[in-house]
This record gives C-alpha cells, sequence and structure tokens, in this order.
C-alpha cells in the first residue's frame, strides 16, 4: 500500500488557479476517485490556501496519474487556464513518508499562509468526516487523520505556535489597525457566515468594534451567526445600502461570481464621501472585484495578498515552528511505526489460521475415539484453545514489535519458514486481507473535541 | 548667544531626526519615541532662544526673514508636538525634525553674530502680530502638509500591500488624515489673521491697504488657493487622498508665494 498526495497550494499556484479547483461538496468527486478502481482510499481537502488529494493505493504510478487527470478533467477543464500556464507546474505531489509529512504538517498549520492559524484543523476534520460519509476513507486513512489531528492538538499545547496572531482572521485586524486609529466608532460589515467569519467576528469583537453587520445568501444563518455575537443579520440584497456604512468589509462567501463590485464599491463611497474602505476578501473563488482596489480610499486584500503579513508572522514565530515541527515528526513515527507493523499482519494471522486449523483437526480426531459428554467436550475444546493462544502470545506479540524496525522483516520471514506458512495452506486467509488492519487495529472512534 | 542657541537647537533637531530615521529603519520602537523627546527638548532650546532673543533687542526683530523662518519652525514643531499628544503620529519625528533643522540651520547662518546688530525697526505692533500670526499659520500648514506626504506614502504601500517593517508601528491613515484637517482647520483661520494683519501693517506704514507689491500679490493668491482647499476638504467632503495631495500642493504654493518671491524679490 503507498500513500500519495497531489494537490495545489498557496506557494505552488496563485489565487487566480486555486479558485478554479475550489470543491464545495467533496463526496461525489471521492467516490468517483475510489470507484476507478486505480485509489484504495481518498479524503479531498480543499480550503482557501489549497486543496489536496491524500490517497492510499497498490498501484502507484495508475494512482499519480488518475490525480493528475483528476486536477485536469474532473475538477476544472485546463483550457479554463490562461494561455501558456501549465497545470503540471503548479501541482506537487509527495509519496509514502513525504505524503504521511505533508498530511501532518498541514494539520498542524505549519503549511499554512498563517503558521500557527487554528482554522485549518476543523476544514481537515470536515474534509476527513466528508470522506468518511463518502465510504472513501479506510482504517489506513482513518488513522493517519487521526495520528495528524493529535499531533496538531500536542502542537497547540505544547507550543506558543497560535499564541499571536494565529489566523487569517487575525491578521485582517492587524491590517485594519494600520488604517484606522480606533474600532470603537467602526462598523463592519461580514459576508458570509462560515468558520472563517466566526473567527473574524470574535477578533473584531475583540477590537471593539461598536457595530457588525452579518450577511449571508441563507438568511437564517446569518442570523444564527449574529445572535451570538451581537450582530446584526441581512441578507445579500441589503449589501448596497449596508457597504455605504462599513469601514470594513469581510467576505468569505461560496460562489462563482464577485457579489461586490466597483460600481458599488463608488456608490458606497459617494454616500460615505470619501472615508476610506478596508475589505479583506478571503473568499476563494474571490468575492469583490480586484479592480476595487484601485478606487481612492479602498483597501482591498485577497487571500494572496496577505502572504507578506503571513511571512513576517512566520519569521517571529521561527522558533516556536522548531518546536512543532519536532513535536510533529514524533508523532508521524508514531504513525510511521503503526503503519509498519501492519506488514506483520498477514503473517500473523496466517500463524492463527495456522495454529487453528492444527487444533481442530487435532480436536476432532480426539473426540471421536474418547466419547465424551457435551460438558467434557466444551472443557476439552476450552483446554486446547488456551494452550494455542499462550503458545502464540509470545511471538505474535514478538513479531508486532519487530515489525516496527528496520530489521523487522527477518522476523517475519523467519516465522514464515519455521512455521512452514507459505508451503501450507491456510483456509480462511484471503489474498485482499493482506496489509489490512486486524480487526482490533481498525480506525480509533472519532475525535469529538471539534470545537 | 542667539545664534548658540539656535545651533544647539538645531543640533537637537538634526539629533531627533536621525533617531527617527534609524528607529524606523531598524527597526526600533523606542528610538522613535526617544526621537520625539529630543525634538521636545529642542523645542524647549528653540523657545529660550526666542526669550533671549526679546531680551537682547527691543522691539524683537521678527520681521527678519531669518527670525520670521525660526518662528515658523518653533510654532510648526510646538503644533506637532500638542497634537502628539493626542494622536498616534511619533514616527512624523522623521519629517518634522529634518525640516526643522534646515530652517533653524537657515536662520542661524543667516543671525548677525551680534544680537546688538540692527534689524530693520518698526513703529507699530502690526508687524509683529503678521509674522506671529502668518509664521503661526505657515507652522500648522507645513504640518499639514506632511501628514500629507505620510498619508500618500502610507497609502501606497497599503494600495501595494507591502508588508509593514518589524513591529513598528507607523501613523494610521485615519490619525494622518485628522491631522492634516486638524491643520488646516487651525493652520487658514491663523493665515487668514496673518494675511489681514499684513495688510493692516501696509496701512498703517503706506497710508493704503494694497500696494501691488510682489508680496502683497502671491501671499493674497496662496491664501485664495487656500480657501479653495479648505472649501473643497470640509463643505466638498472630498476624500482623504485629495486633501492629503491638496495640503502638499498647498503648501509648495504658500513656500513659493511667500519665501520664494521674498528671495527672488
Amino acid at each position: 500500500m503507498r500513500l500519495v498526495v497531489v494537490g495545489m497550494n498557496h506557494r505552488t499556484a496563485p489565487l487566480e488557479v486555486r479558485e478554479r479547483f475550489a470543491v464545495a461538496d467533496p463526496a461525489p468527486h471521492l467516490a468517483k476517485l475510489v470507484a476507478s478502481g486505480e485509489i484504495d482510499e481518498a479524503v479531498l481537502l480543499s480550503t482557501c490556501n489549497r486543496v489536496e488529494v491524500v490517497t492510499l493505493t497498490r498501484q502507484l504510478d495508475a494512482a499519480r496519474h488518475r490525480l493528475r487527470s483528476f486536477f485536469r478533467r474532473d475538477l476544472a477543464g485546463e483550457a479554463s487556464l490562461a494561455p501558456g500556464t501549465s497545470l503540471d507546474g503548479m501541482l506537487f505531489e509527495y509519496v509514502d513518508g513525504a505524503a504521511m509529512g505533508q498530511v501532518f504538517r498541514v494539520a498542524a498549520s505549519l503549511d499554512s499562509m498563517v503558521v500557527g492559524e487554528p482554522q485549518i484543523l476543523g476544514q481537515m476534520k470536515d474534509a476527513y468526516r466528508a470522506a468518511v460519509g463518502a465510504g472513501a476513507c479506510g482504517p489506513i486513512l482513518s488513522r493517519l487523520f487521526q495520528s495528524a489531528f493529535a499531533a496538531a492538538k500536542r502542537v497547540r499545547s505544547e507550543t506558543r505556535i497560535g499564541e499571536r496572531p494565529v489566523s487569517v482572521a487575525r491578521v485582517a485586524v492587524d491590517l485594519a489597525r494600520q488604517i484606522f486609529e480606533s474600532f470603537e466608532d467602526k462598523t463592519a460589515l461580514l459576508v458570509g457566515a462560515g468558520e472563517m467569519i466566526e473567527a473574524a467576528l470574535e477578533a473584531l469583537r475583540g477590537e471593539g468594534v461598536s457595530a457588525i453587520r452579518v450577511a449571508n445568501r441563507t438568511r437564517a444563518h446569518a442570523e444564527t451567526v449574529a445572535a451570538r455575537f451581537a450582530a446584526t443579520s441581512h441578507g445579500l440584497e441589503e449589501l448596497p445600502s449596508l457597504l455605504a456604512q462599513a469601514d470594513v468589509v469581510l467576505t468569505c462567501i461560496a460562489g462563482d461570481a464577485p457579489v461586490l463590485g466597483v460600481s458599488q464599491f463608488a456608490e458606497a463611497l459617494r454616500a460615505r464621501r470619501g472615508r476610506p474602505i478596508f475589505v479583506i476578501d478571503i473568499g476563494v473563488p474571490r468575492n469583490v472585484d480586484a479592480g476595487v482596489n484601485r478606487l481612492d480610499s479602498v483597501y482591498l486584500y485577497d487571500i494572496d495578498d496577505l502572504a507578506g503579513v503571513a511571512a513576517a508572522n512566520a519569521e517571529e514565530r521561527r522558533h516556536e515552528t522548531t518546536l512543532a515541527e519536532a513535536i510533529v515528526l514524533e508523532e508521524q513515527q508514531r504513525f510511521d511505526g503503526w503503519l509498519a507493523a501492519l506488514k506483520a499482519v498477514p503473517t500473523i494471522r496466517h500463524l492463527r489460521a495456522r495454529a487453528e486449523a492444527i487444533r481442530q483437526g487435532e480436536l476432532q480426531r480426539s473426540l471421536q475415539r474418547l466419547g465424551l459428554d457435551e460438558g467434557q467436550r466444551q472443557g476439552v475444546e476450552a483446554l486446547t484453545r488456551s494452550i494455542v493462544n499462550k503458545l502464540l502470545h509470545a511471538p505474535v506479540s514478538r513479531l508486532r514489535a519487530e515489525a516496527e524496525r528496520e530489521e523487522g522483516l527477518a522476523y517475519l520471514e523467519a516465522a514464515r519458514v519455521l512455521f512452514a506458512l507459505d508451503d501450507a495452506f491456510v483456509p480462511g486467509v484471503q489474498d485482499t486481507d493482506l496489509e489490512r488492519p486486524e480487526p482490533s487495529e481498525g480506525p480509533p472512534p472519532e475525535d469529538t473535541d471539534e470545537p | 548667544m542667539i545664534v548658540l542657541f539656535h545651533e544647539l537647537t538645531a543640533a537637537l533637531y538634526l539629533a531627533a531626526g536621525l533617531l527617527a530615521g534609524v528607529g524606523l529603519a531598524a527597526p526600533a520602537p523606542r528610538l522613535v519615541r526617544a526621537s520625539a523627546l529630543v525634538l521636545a527638548t529642542g523645542a524647549v532650546v528653540h523657545g529660550i532662544a526666542f526669550a533671549a532673543f526679546h531680551l537682547a533687542a527691543e522691539p524683537p526683530p521678527l520681521t527678519d526673514l531669518p527670525a520670521a523662518v525660526s518662528l515658523m519652525v518653533w510654532l510648526g514643531v510646538l503644533f506637532y508636538l500638542a497634537l502628539l499628544v493626542r494622536v498616534r503620529i511619533a514616527a512624523l519625528v522623521v519629517g518634522v525634525a529634518p525640516l526643522a533643522f534646515l530652517g533653524v540651520f537657515f536662520a542661524a547662518l543667516r543671525f548677525p553674530h551680534s544680537a546688538e546688530a540692527p534689524f530693520v525697526g518698526v513703529e507699530s505692533s502690526w508687524p509683529h502680530a503678521h509674522v506671529l500670526l502668518a509664521s503661526a499659520g505657515f507652522g500648522c500648514l507645513a504640518v499639514a502638509s506632511l501628514a500629507g506626504i505620510a498619508f500618500l506614502a502610507e497609502d501606497r504601500r497599503l494600495k501595494t500591500k507591502r508588508p509593514m517593517a518589524g513591529r513598528i508601528r507607523l501613523p494610521t491613515l485615519e490619525a494622518l488624515d485628522r491631522v492634516n484637517a486638524v491643520a488646516l482647520a487651525a493652520g487658514f483661520p491663523i493665515l487668514t489673521l496673518g494675511v489681514l494683519s499684513g495688510l493692516l501693517w501696509v496701512d498703517a506704514s503706506t497710508g493704503r491697504f494694497w500696494t501691488g507689491s510682489a508680496h502683497e500679490t502671491w501671499s493674497v493668491i496662496a491664501w485664495a488657493v487656500y480657501a479653495g482647499l479648505v472649501a473643497a476638504r470640509f463643505w466638498f467632503h472630498h476624500g482623504s487622498r485629495r486633501a492629503a495631495v491638496s495640503a502638499i500642493a498647498g503648501f509648495g504654493f504658500l513656500l513659493f508665494a511667500v519665501v520664494g518671491v521674498g528671495l527672488l524679490a
């Protein structure tokens, strides 16, 4: 089994490209991917800064080819890219250890534009749930994601990586502080009702913004969010009038076309008598027409524009990042050990099946000869099972432990030779069971600490 | 003594400018804060220089160009320091201090080396009122123009999405716009009084308000230009960026009309 990650992020592809590949509902794509046969398990993560597919496959080359064609054909036609733009140069690809590292680093927010931002963990959990729901996530990817979530939690609790500034919302507020002297007499307009909007609401409330308006396509969602933060809720049709009152505008709403254009801002500026408007557009695809930044007194930042701020941020937190990298590596090694131990699973199953076959055979022969009653038969049955289990306990435990080491293969080989496992027909063991975790090692219970 | 105090003032203003420059480039917020303190110390020494001025010659010969420039610089610095108490604009020392240094250095160079040297004598109090008011107005409008320059620089930085250097907190656009508005609101009426007192001085000297001299003509034109800018800013609500450009252009014109025309004449 090989682990493969193919995708694009804020470092490999510009926003104009990323927004064409954004996926609102991963379920149908995942179902199609695992149905193709080249891919056994898959999780699709699509956020403002990345679109990545994490997969498990037994056919590495076929899977790599399938994933590239998935981006090229399924997500967006390459023809929609600017002439001369090649998608291949924008896609990254990681295999096995590197792929595993990528999943861990993304979950721990070490690969984020704003290193240490907490939203990515929630977004990854959503992606994982969607994959489980679509039946595309099996025991190995399940374990990988749970381990990555655990590593991310350790990073947040054992380092100060998330202490200051933090999220895209926080960076947005920091930028707004370069325009406005105080927020107490300011009005903020938030377009959308997702997790990013909630984070922004929290940050703006913390700065003392006096009035906050939340506008969303689905009014009910806006009402739910607004109620929690003592804000007012609105529909998108009210945007023109809301814009005239807004000093800070933050948008993060799904949709193919911008919800705010140049003419709306020009109109709002007239009504505001030239007072500045600071706009943060973290929607992918973008929610605000890029031409808005050309207007006097409007300062528009999209998700890529935040990169510079985030880079300065990352520099200040380099030490914490080093600590976080060490934690991630430790957790990654732990998962790697678990994965390596899976190599022992077929041998152990063969061994147990062979021992059970011998026990059953000998038991049947003896019972026919001895003529025991039902109680005595059950006693002998329990006795033989206990002997077999006790005999196998030490070698099975040792095989599991040694399989996590590099020299573990020698132990597995020795066991197969000593017990003649390759020669014997062992009933009940299918080829498809190879390298699959035993029932006791299936997916751990789903994380319930979701914020 | 007067020259010595002016030289000391110039040195302090220069030191403040350098400190602010290094503080912004480093970036080191403490140096920027220290530069404001050095500027304030320079203003105190500058004040002592004027006290010495007053004691040395009777009446104070403020109508002389070096003295008028020095007075304008002092009042401008005082106005900036007064604003600094209310608005976070310490980083502006990097612009205020070098300009103040140049003004005081020019005055120190042009001052006679003896305080007893003869200055242009005046008979009435209008000349002093004119110089005092015009210098105060000039100082305020100079601060407005500096705030305008800083506004345009910040506006460009934010428009082009360049991140702010380190931990230095530059004045916000809102603060710079407020400084611009306050300086214009204070500077224009004072300048108006300065122009009126100048006309009264001319009337007291020649018996008529209008002589048609180059200084008189250009000063009135400069006042009219500022009147237009004030109307655009406070009545027609032009945006902050346009107000910043106007403040710079207006002060440039005023500088030419008062100092440039004077020097050319």
